[in-house]
């Protein structure tokens, strides 16, 4: 099942086109957003939400079109904007239970969601504190966890880990796949960086100006960059064309070779070849590249 | 930190009611904001403190009813009379209810949620609108209470009661709606208390300027115009129109439905300011 998809999604403002032609489906689990500022990723989670209208195409969230059910879909989803929006002189309990409240739950259901939510996200005995002198990180733990009060089926995350340090970063990555496996709720999250959401993503959507540059499984983007770096004292030339007789995928990177994997046969070539024309090898490493270089190469075809 | 995250997710399987709840909702929670219920000690003192001034007239009134058999307020002149407090009171409380969440950014959270930007509005508006009509309705209640007890000569003053009531109503729809409109567009609390207190010193203050402008002119029967620059006085114009009562400035009103006709114009034009404001802050 698709939890969203568009058709030609396309916004305008006066001066920008925010969103051109953008064709996508995102299945269940965690899904990342990717793009560079700019590139249309807050647009198109407030289309989904249907708090902005599209200039032309469709868009559907959970099977339900956007222009149409904007109000059902707002039932069934979960939404942390990317800018601040917390107010400072309540407490976090106070606001996120006033927020369960304002997603159709009971009182009572309210506080035992909003208590259990804020234990997830991590929030201990601070969340009795006003939120005015939290840390940047226990925010968007709030932001995070009113987002998840009402036990969404789905949920729109928009740079979770703006401003927060590594060990931040780190922690709120692993919340968000906790949220994708354990909680089974689904995730669309964007990232400006490739790199923080590989390690959490079933699959990745890349956008730049608006329009689509690639969506697929995390599989795909790194099992077809599988490379092990060889790096050898003098005589690069010479091993990589004894490399490309041998038929191995080679790619010169300065003074080092990318030589793509297809099999254990991949390390014998390397290591006869080395053998047969008597060179010094000083590195040889196996390492699956970034998505990010992933991402150059798409650009740099484009 | 390890074992707090070791307690297994639970998913939501009760109730979700619909916007209509969530409305309602807010609405309670505003007006409980207004008065500083729920919130620190400090944020219940204004309003408390205003409201207790309200109630002395009534107090006043019964002690004297019950002394010396004599009425010390009328209902119909409550609002006028007191109308210092009832402005101070709006002007302080109306930021409480909408600047926090334009400030700091809180209305997306609302509208990603089975609440629209028309049910925000209403809702804060009927919260404004509720504090103010406790806070004039609940002395009168009193003073009503206080003559059915006493037992005056000649029958309760019933019909003047009901109709101060609902004026009451009157009054309260339109200084929520001009207060919030005001406290609107300025979301700064400071700026939001001071914008609407301008408003009221300038609309009183215009007053006696325009009716000496007018007298002085010659236009002694357009002078009574003036008074119905100022809400309390343009109401009680409404209710001497609807209920016979007295006026209660140094004057006739001019007569007719036109303080009426006013009085529902300026509502809407109040309404139209805080769709605008809030069409534009929910489209950022
Ligand atoms: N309300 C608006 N009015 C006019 N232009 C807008 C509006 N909102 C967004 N834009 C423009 O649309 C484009 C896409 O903006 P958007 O916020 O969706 O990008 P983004 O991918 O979320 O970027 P960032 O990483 O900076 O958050 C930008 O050029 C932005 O200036
Ligand atoms: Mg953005």
């Amino acid at each position: 099942m698709h939890i969203l998809a568009t058709e030609g999604l396309t916004k305008r403002f006066p001066t920008v086109t925010a969103l051109d032609q953008l064709t996508v489906t995102v299945g269940t689990g965690v899904t990342g957003l990717v793009g560079a500022n700019g590139a249309g990723k807050s647009t198109l989670i407030k289309i989904l939400l249907g708090l902005l209208p599209a200039s032309s195409g469709t868009a559907k969230v959970l099977d339900l079109d956007v222009a149409t059910r904007g109000a059902d879909i707002r039932r069934l989803v979960g939404y942390m904007p990317e800018h601040e929006c917390l107010p400072p002189d309540v407490s976090a309990t106070e606001f996120v239970v006033h927020l369960a409240r304002m997603s159709g739950l009971p009182r009572t259901a309210a506080r035992e969601r909003a208590a259990d939510v804020l234990r997830h996200v991590g929030l201990a005995e601070e969340r009795y504190r006003s939120i005015g002198g939290y840390s940047t990180g226990m925010k968007q733990r709030v932001k995070l966890a009113q987002a998840l009060v009402h036990d969404p089926k789905l949920i729109f995350l928009d740079e979770p880990t703006n401003g927060l340090d590594p060990r931040g970063r780190d922690e709120m990555l692993a919340l968000i796949r906790r949220i994708g496996t354990e909680f089974g709720i689904s995730v669309l999250v964007t990232s400006h960086l490739l790199g923080e959401l590989e390690r959490i993503c079933d699959h990745v959507i890349v956008i730049d100006a608006g329009r689509l540059l690639r969506s697929s499984a995390i599989t795909e983007f790194t099992q077809a960059t599988r490379t092990v770096t060889v790096e050898v004292d003098e005589g690069t030339e010479p091993l990589a064309a004894r490399l490309t007789e041998l038929g191995q995928k080679v790619s010169p990177h300065g003074r080092l070779l990318l030589v793509e994997v297809s099999g254990p046969g991949t390390y014998d070539a390397i290591r006869d070849a080395a053998v047969d024309l008597d060179l010094c090898l000083i590195r040889l490493e196996q390492g699956r590249h970034r998505i990010e270089d992933v991402f150059r190469e798409e650009t740099a075809h484009v | 930190m390890s074992e707090i995250y070791d307690i297994g997710y639970r998913h939501y399987d009760g109730p979700r009611l619909g916007g209509g709840h969530a409305t309602r909702a807010l609405a309670v929670h505003s007006l409980r904001a207004i008065f500083g219920l729920g919130r620190t000690a400090r944020s219940k003192i204004m309003p408390f403190a205003l409201a207790t001034i309200m109630l002395v007239p009534a107090v006043v009134s019964i002690a004297a009813m019950a002394l010396i058999q004599q009425r010390a307020m009328t209902y119909s002149g409550y609002a006028v009379i007191m109308q210092a407090i009832v402005a101070i009171f709006l002007a302080s409380q109306a930021p409480t209810v909408v600047a926090p969440d334009l400030r700091f950014r809180v209305l997306p959270l609302y509208l990603s949620r089975p609440i629209t930007v028309t049910s925000y509005v209403a809702a804060k508006v009927a919260a404004m609108t509720a504090a103010l009509f406790l806070l004039l309705a609940v002395p009168l209640v009193l003073m009503y209470a206080g003559e059915l007890l006493i037992d005056l000569d000649g029958p309760p003053q019933t019909k003047e009661f009901l109709g101060a009531l609902s004026m009451s109503l009157v009054l309260a729809v339109l200084l929520a709606t001009f207060g919030l409109a005001l406290a609107s567009l300025t979301p700064r609390r400071g700026l939001g208390v001071a914008s609407v207190i301008a408003v009221y010193l300038l609309s009183t203050a215009s007053v006696p300027i325009i009716y000496s402008a007018l007298e002085m002119s010659g236009y002694h029967s357009a002078a009574s115009w003036a008074w119905l620059m100022n809400p309390f006085w343009l109401v009680d114009a409404v209710q001497v129109w609807l209920f016979d009562t007295p006026s209660h400035a140094e004057g006739a009103y001019p007569g007719g439905p036109l303080p009426a006709v006013i009085v529902v114009a300026l509502i809407g034009v109040a309404v139209a300011v805080l769709a605008a404001r809030y069409r534009k802050a929910a489209s950022r």
